[in-house]
């Protein structure tokens, strides 16, 4: 069989608790900065847990186009705005009906949901609340006529959406794609997680021994995805290879071996045709649950053998919060500026390690380090469990 | 790419006076024994009994479908409205919050049938269950897995006011239904386009079932025997799309690869 058509990152952009743009994203990754703080934007007196990482300032976008203005559709526009800072997409430079957009959300524009319920407005609003709007909202804003889709695989939303933009280039049905994630806070998810009792009142500790949960946090994340032959210019990075698996367990909690998140790298790696023993730095799920750590560590270790315990394995939702849909995107930007940079940004809170989480998860400050494949995992409601595989630009 | 095989199809489709609201058809609860399924929601035990039915049209066990070699792929435009409301309106409890994911619709599936192999969920109508066969015909053709299931499931019936409120952007009657295909490896071809903007581009139903119309129009050509070419087609917001869709076996009901 041919190999498959590569895949470039050309760019990224980025709307995130600890900076507006990619840049500042990842100065504050490597300098340790935390979002973390009260929620404001939104009443959460009667919550047992008030804080995240909330996007403090998030402004109204120039030239809106009368796209529909929820929270949700402006994470995703801010991204494709710093995004365009940098490579220039509006005006479009190719036929408007050749560039696609592929966005992963796990809870899509469900706060319009809450605001039409609650009789705001509720004939505009209910339409905004279906999954999809906010991608609709993002193709109007750039004058996108290609192929638009949405994929809801939880927290490993980001992660789909890059392999499905992928796809959409290998089989010619766009020859641009913006592809990434995004999720906003709002009192649905909030409430939800403070019903599951996952949220921590302490800071967010990955693979701590203390660990006692996650925090939210939302964002939005996109990758202009090119194919290679067609790349111009500078690229961040190449997307190799990806994998999915379901755990066939239960429907809220992890199998409690990491089986189908191991099937999922095993999938990823197969997919980019790299083997384990090429794989020089791993980004992590890593929420700081007691299960989830423990669970991917494990899975990790048996999917890369002895070479888990060669790599350093960092996850950034110490400082981020977990960005849901967008998690899994901003995770693959951050394997592709550390080989950028020569940089592998901290695990943030990580202190005291947890004897069952016994890899190399770059505690304290960042690292100098180059890794040239890198795999990112992530881990959803319903058993969702994704990998990619990268490589540096 | 070569065209998948329709191995079977399950489909439940509602029915006038179900519910109380006109103009909507309406599928009742299923009812399905164990403690497991307390707290699962109308859409869960849909999406299993439209498994359920594919298994009887198939005349196949369970069994057939379970393990690592089985892909399962969901689409839906708005299923996951009904808990989402429920949860939003603080009905079914503090465990409910799960459930209004969309991925616990297929997670359901995967627990009850052991299905552990690959996954997406597209979100969206019509075109996105074209684009899910194509997806579908690829991981066959590229030995990505065995078999693949497609679950389709849209109810309407918990947000019948807020649809009621949008009557003038959709179709109605509105017809609730849930389904699952089950496609293997096969020899036809398989063609699919799709537009944004400009006229539709093939025959449009005359209900609405937003993602699950396509598999509607395949489950009557189907019950016609299955001769000649298929094409379905189907649009969602701004979106057309097609799917020409020849074969070399048959696709008739219960015909076995």
């Amino acid at each position: 069989m041919a190999a498959p058509e590569r895949i470039a990152i050309a760019a990224a952009g980025a709307v995130t608790p600890i900076g507006p743009d990619l840049e500042t994203f990842w100065s504050g990754l490597v300098t340790g900065v935390s979002g973390i703080s009260q929620i404001e934007r939104f009443n959460v007196s009667d919550l047992k847990v008030q804080r995240g990482g909330e996007v403090k300032k998030l402004g109204r976008i120039k030239d809106w186009c009368g796209v529909p203005d929820c929270r949700a559709t402006r994470l995703l526009v801010a991204a494709a705005d710093d995004l365009c800072a940098q490579t220039p997409l509006r005006p479009l430079p190719l036929d408007p009906e050749r560039v696609g957009v592929v966005v992963g959300t796990a809870l899509g524009g469900v706060e319009e949901g809450e605001r039409a319920l609650a009789g705001d407005r509720p004939g505009r609003r209910f339409p905004e609340a279906l999954y999809d709007g906010p991608g609709y909202g993002l193709a109007r804003w750039l004058g996108a006529r290609g192929p638009v889709i949405t994929v809801s695989t939880a927290c490993a939303s980001g992660a789909t959406a890059l392999a499905v933009g992928a796809d959409l280039l290998r089989r010619d049905e766009a020859d641009l794609v913006l592809a990434g994630g995004y999720d906003a806070l709002c009192r649905f998810v909030l409430r939800g997680f403070n019903a599951l009792r996952s949220l921590t009142r302490d800071e967010v500790r990955p693979f701590d021994r203390r660990r006692t949960g996650l925090l939210l946090g939302e964002a939005g994340a996109l990758a202009l995805l090119v194919r290679e032959r067609d790349l111009r210019g500078p690229r961040l990075g190449t997307l190799l290879g990806y994998g999915s698996a379901s755990d066939g367990f239960h429907i809220a909690a992890p199998e409690p071996e990491g089986r189908g998140l191991e099937r999922a790298v095993r999938a990823a790696l197969a997919d980019a045709d790299v083997a384990p023993r090429d794989v020089d730095f791993v980004s992590a799920h890593g929420t700081a649950t007691l299960l989830n750590d423990r669970i991917e560590t494990a899975a990790l270790k048996r999917a890369l053998g002895a070479r888990a315990h060669q790599v350093p394995v960092n996850s950034i939702k110490g400082g981020l919060g977990h960005t849901m849909g967008a998690a899994a995107a901003l995770e693959a930007f951050m394997c592709l500026l550390a080989a950028q940079r020569g940089l592998i940004p901290p695990t943030l809170h990580l202190e005291e390690p947890d004897p069952e989480c016994d890899l190399d998860y770059v505690p304290g400050r960042a690292r100098p380090g180059r890794p040239r494949i890198m795999l990112s995992t992530s881990m959803g409601f319903g058993g969702c469990n994704g990998a990619v595989v990268l490589e540096a630009g | 790419m070569a065209a998948p095989h329709v191995r079977a199809l399950g489909m439940l489709s509602g029915r006038p006076g179900v519910a109380a609201v006109p103009g909507l058809w309406a599928l009742p609860q299923p009812e399905r024994a164990g403690d497991r399924f307390r707290r699962a929601t109308r859409e869960c035990l849909l999406g299993l009994a439209a498994v359920d039915a594919m298994l009887e049209d198939g005349r196949a066990t369970r069994e057939a479908i379970a393990g690592d070699g089985t892909a399962l792929l969901y689409v839906t435009a708005a299923a996951y409205g009904a808990s989402n409301r429920q949860f939003i309106e603080r009905r079914g409890g503090v465990m409910h919050f799960a459930y209004t994911a969309p991925a616990v619709v297929p997670a359901e599936v995967a627990i009850e049938f052991a299905v552990t192999g690959a996954y997406g969920i597209l979100i969206g109508g019509a075109p996105s269950t074209l684009r899910a066969i194509r997806q579908a015909g690829q991981m066959l053709d590229e030995a990505r897995c065995d078999r693949v299931l497609l679950l389709v499931v849209e109810i309407f019936e918990e947000c019948a006011d807020l649809y009621a409120r949008y009557r003038r952007y959709t179709k109605w009657p509105l017809v609730e239904t849930a389904a699952c295909l089950w496609l293997e490896r096969g020899e036809g071809t398989l063609h699919f386009e799709s537009r944004r903007g400009g006229p539709a581009s093939g025959p449009a139903r005359a209900d609405e079932r937003f993602a699950a119309g396509p598999l509607a129009d395949l489950r009557e050509w189907r019950e016609r025997g299955a001769v000649g070419p298929l094409e379905l087609s189907g649009r969602w917001r701004d979106e057309h799309a097609r799917l020409q869709w020849s074969m070399a076996r048959s696709h008739a009901r219960g015909s076995a690869a």
